[in-house]
């Protein structure tokens, strides 16, 4: 497959500069950049938010977003410049020669158009197929080919009928409709479920080795491009800083930031990260130097960074960095052998006295909206959590992991007294019942279990100032006012390591990873006991995620505060809770301590999770053995929930018997029928290592 | 089947708030001031003489038992009897409710093109001069009373220009053509004030589907901009607009008095401001309900739409 020719690639970009008008000025979003596709080639980019990842994306398709121009370069596909084209001639080349697949599948398809027309479209519209009959039948082969089952059933569904890793499933199908010759991927398996990401990597993987394609992977997890690109490209505020086969980049990182990036991220295998590596401040896009965009927050930076643009220098044949230094740096291999001594750790549960239980479930029971099974028969609760028992100790991390719709977050609203169905045993700090909606409780149980939510934006008021979002708990639980407040709030932003001078600002100001602090400050105001954290970490970037789960981990050792951790991300919760929950379909199926958990024997259902993450680590393949079907909903539930999925159920007697707690120690449990020697054969860090 | 329960609810609740409308507008027009009796019979009638005419007219038994009388007429299309000309209300208002209704439908005939046309331009070529001449005159559209529209159109075409006559005397149309020709005015006003609304809002729903995803993703499929905007951006901007149409819909049967008197049209509206003037409290009521049965249905009718152009809605179970 080794076709790279740098003199002859399928579509080239040379210097281009866009720049986004952002109120009063043209504000350059990629300044510079060059960059090659070879044919049949897997090119990944990677980089954090803002870094302009998707707008070179859009350059590649020579489209151009509304407030966007392109003030320079050229983007060269067989002979012709996309930037200059007439619409008309776009129209020809988009979808039948360069395809794309954006993010979010579910908005990306036309909600009112069968799925399958929506593919006849495109075949259509370039007279791929000569009649409508034909682009049919191509579709049903589309559809069939992207391994989506029964593909005339598919066809007359309407996007809203699909999963989501369905509808990626039919969008990749129509990039493929006119056979093109590079298909642009934006960030395609953002927002799916681990289990299903791995499936559509699958399927990319597969199409890679049949079909010749050149592909363009943009996405910010490094995991991703680590299992499935041939080349990577670094960026950093516009600008391409390193670009190697994937090997190098994650061996041999040459350029500071590559190195901090992938030092930055948690790793499943390898909890620990080292932390003098991580990325320190922030991309201030408004206050970059004339030199090295990265210079202000690199360690090695000199006066000459500041003052001299950095263009990318072959080092190697296929290796080029953006950096004077590269030969002075110490390699990464060194720099992580220097500073193992620093490695991060999360803090010990030791401190608190054993069998001591701040928050005790029972048999929870959750639901949002009654059932009418049978007309006039007495509604019954639509189940949602069913029968999860855990308890949080004070001062440890709990955490719940398992795919969406899983029940994670209907657990901790039923703990914030947010449904309105609930039983079970709920009891909190020794005294409170928590089965009591959120309108009834005490004022002191409502201070001492606080809520950070996923999405910051979505939060804090964006017509409040900081002072007043983080002062708020403190007037209301503690009756502060003036300069005692004032002090106070300000303690807060230091104990969130945000700078005093954030205290009348708002909240639109602040960059993302900066309101989740706000949002923790809010919550730490309040002084609780627990803190139920839904996804805190999910919107943010890999350097900020390390930073905040840095600070969490500071901020229990300092106030013995416990977290109930809901995540999707495995490596995130590895390397920061004590205890671990694995959630199917509103039932535990593992708890124990996260060594325990995350090491054989394993639940099935744990397996399929823990091998559907891609590592960050091109050694570490995805094992191939998994052929995970999916999420599966029906009617009727099992006895184990997991029965239907699961790749190695007994039809004897999986399906019709509850399935057993194993107890594997004092604080491994499983709820499996396969006797846990057979469980313990399975084991999926061999399973990478040995096909690596 | 989902649709279906919605569906039944919907009807039940529309049938529920008719009744409810019914007798709002008896209560309401029996505590109205001014006496039938006194306008019927003149100025010089005596007590005995008005008192013998509520008698006749069945006007002194208790207000309670008279609607319960009148509610069960109207159940079986029986209106009673008109107070001042003694015919059934059915031939009063039915020949001025088919005037009405075939004004209306000119002028819905010309509002739903004029504005989904200039409604879809102004959004795919927005902040262009087309949108910008085209928001200025919506904007003016909306601040000018329809009457004055329809005074300053009868003026152009029909005082300077000729070309239309200024009122319109439809009960003397000799043809098709001429019937036409002759509402062409009070149409054209009607479906000015209505598209004004809608252009403004059409617009606006369109700039949100055209930055939506699917539009997006319709553009770098390789889909010409016309068929992107018919197939992926019209029909859904077209859902949230069906309700203004609604109300437009109502508007029309309801609130063309004020047009219909400008050009001395015999419509519904016509005939309701002529029958209060009278206390003809047969006849109002009539127009009433007619007029919010009409708002009611046609509720109902954007309702309906709305669940099924949202396949959300459509396909649920």
């Amino acid at each position: 497959m080794d076709v790279r020719q740098p003199d002859n690639p399928l579509i080239e970009i040379r210097d281009l500069t866009v720049e986004y008008w952002q109120g009063e000025r043209w504000n350059p979003v990629i300044e510079g950049l060059h960059l090659h596709i070879n044919p049949a080639e897997t090119l990944g980019l990677v980089g954090e938010s803002g870094c302009g990842k998707s707008t070179t994306a859009n350059a590649l398709l020579g489209y151009r977003p509304r407030g966007a121009r392109y003030r320079s370069g050229q983007v060269l596909f067989a002979g012709q410049d996309l930037l200059r084209l007439s619409n008309r001639a776009l129209q020809r080349i988009r979808g039948r020669q360069i395809s794309l697949v954006p993010q979010n599948p579910t908005t990306a398809l036309s909600p009112g158009i069968h799925v399958g027309d929506q593919i006849v479209e495109v075949l259509m519209v370039h007279r791929y197929s000569k009649t409508v009959r034909e682009a049919r039948e191509r579709t049903l082969d589309l559809l069939a080919r992207v391994g989506l089952p029964n593909p005339p059933v598919i066809y007359k569904r309407y996007p809203h009928q699909l999963s989501g890793g369905q509808q990626q499933r039919v969008i990749i199908a129509m990039a493929l409709a006119c056979d093109p010759q590079l298909i642009v991927l934006d960030e395609p398996t953002t927002g799916l479920d681990v289990t299903t990401q791995a499936q559509i990597l699958d399927l990319l993987m597969d199409l890679q080795g049949s079909y010749g394609l050149a592909m363009l992977y943009v996405t910010h997890n490094l995991g991703v491009v680590a299992q499935i690109c041939t080349r990577i490209g670094v960026m950093y505020a516009g600008q391409l800083v390193e670009v190697a086969p994937r090997h190098v980049i994650f061996k041999q990182p040459l350029h500071p930031y590559t190195q901090g990036l992938i030092a930055s991220v948690p790793r499943i295998t390898a909890p620990k990260q080292v932390r003098s590596l991580l990325l320190k401040g922030l991309l201030k896009r408004g206050e970059l130097p004339a030199g090295c965009p990265f210079a202000p927050r690199c360690d090695f930076a000199q006066e000459r960074c500041f003052a001299e643009k950095q263009h990318l220098t072959q080092v190697s044949d296929q290796h080029a960095v953006a950096c004077w230094r590269w030969q002075e740096i110490p390699s990464f291999a060194q720099r992580i052998a220097e500073t193992q001594s620093a490695v991060f750790q999360k803090c010990e549960t030791a401190g608190c006295k054993a069998g001591e239980i701040l928050l005790k479930v029972d048999n929870l029971r959750a639901a949002y909206t009654l059932e009418h099974r049978r007309p006039f028969a007495r509604p019954l609760p639509r189940v949602v959590v069913d029968g999860v028992s855990f308890d949080i100790q004070p001062g440890e991390t709990f955490a719940l992991v398992g795919e969406s719709g899983s029940g994670k977050s209907t657990i901790a609203r039923a703990l914030n007294g947010f449904i309105p169905y609930v039983t079970g045993e709920l009891r909190f700090d020794g005294k409170y019942d928590l089965t009591i909606p959120v309108d009834k409780r005490a004022r002191d149980l409502l201070r001492a279990l606080q809520l950070v939510f996923q999405n910051p934006d979505a939060s804090l008021n964006p017509r409040q100032r900081i002072s007043h979002i983080i002062g708020r708990p403190l007037q209301v639980f503690f009756g502060l006012s003036g300069a005692a407040l004032r002090q106070r709030v300000e303690a807060l932003l230091e104990d969130v390591r945000l700078d005093r001078s954030y205290y009348n600002r708002y909240p639109d100001e602040l960059s993302g990873g900066e309101r989740q602090r706000v949002a923790i400050a809010r919550a730490l105001a309040a002084e609780p006991k627990l803190m139920l954290c839904d996804e805190v970490l999910s919107a943010l970037d890999v350097s900020v995620q390390a930073n905040i789960i840095e600070l969490l981990a500071d901020l229990q050792a300092k106030r013995n505060l416990a977290y109930l951790f809901i995540s999707h991300d495995l490596a995130v919760v590895r390397s920061l809770a004590h205890r671990v929950g694995v959630l199917y379909w509103g039932c535990l199926c593992e708890v124990g301590t996260t060594e325990e958990v995350f090491t054989p024997p394993f639940h099935p259902y744990t397996y399929l999770l823990l091998s559907a993450v891609p590592e960050a680590d091109p050694d570490q393949v995805m094992p191939e053995a998994r052929k995970d079907i999916g999420l599966i909903v029906s009617e009727e539930k099992p006895a184990c929930p997991f029965a239907l999925r699961c790749p190695w159920r007994d039809p004897a007697h999986c399906h019709d018997e509850p399935p057993p707690w194993q107890t594997l120690s004092r604080s491994h449990m499983l709820r499996c029928h396969i006797p846990i020697e057979e469980l313990r054969q399975h084991d999926i860090w061999a399973d990478r290592f040995r096909r690596a | 089947m989902v649709v279906l329960r919605i569906l039944f609810l919907r009807v039940l609740w529309a049938l529920i708030t008719l009744f409810a409308v019914s007798f709002i507008i008896f209560t309401a027009i029996e505590i109205l001031p001014g006496d039938i009796a006194a306008r019927v019979l003149g100025r010089y009638a005596t007590e005995e003489m008005k008192a013998e005419f509520r008698r006749m007219r069945g006007l002194d038994r208790p207000m309670l038992v008279r609607y319960g009388e009148w509610l069960s007429g109207v159940v079986r299309g029986d209106f009673g009897d008109s107070l001042v000309s003694e015919f059934n209300v059915g031939e009063v208002v039915l020949p001025k409710l088919r005037n009405t209704l075939l004004l209306a439908l000119y002028a819905f005939i010309l509002y739903i093109p004029f504005s989904i046309i200039l409604g879809s331009l102004s959004a795919v070529f927005r902040e262009g001069v087309l949108d910008t001449v085209l928001s200025s005159l919506t904007l003016i559209g909306l601040s000018i009373p329809e009457f004055v529209m329809g005074t300053l159109l009868a003026f152009i075409f029909g005082v300077v220009l000729g070309a239309f006559p200024v009122v319109v005397a439809i009960n003397v149309a000799r043809s098709f053509g001429e019937a036409v020709q002759m509402m062409t005015l009070p149409a054209v006003t009607l479906a000015i004030a209505m598209a004004v609304y809608a252009i403004r809002m059409l617009r606006d729903n369109l700039i949100e589907v055209l930055e939506s995803d699917y539009v997006r993703m319709a553009i770098l499929k390789g889909v010409p901009m016309y068929l992107v905007v018919l197939r992926h951006a019209l029909p859904n901007a077209l859902v949230p607009a069906l309700n203004v149409t609604a109300l437009n819909l109502a508007y029309l049967i309801g609130g063309v008095v004020v047009v219909e008197k400008v050009f001395a049209f015999p419509g519904i509206g016509t005939q309701l401001i002529d029958s209060v003037f009278l206390r003809d409290a047969p006849v109002v009521e009539a127009c009433a309900l007619i007029i919010s049965a009409v708002y009611i249905v046609a509720n109902l009718f954007a309702d309906v739409m709305t669940i099924l152009l949202n396949p959300r809605l459509r396909t649920a179970k």
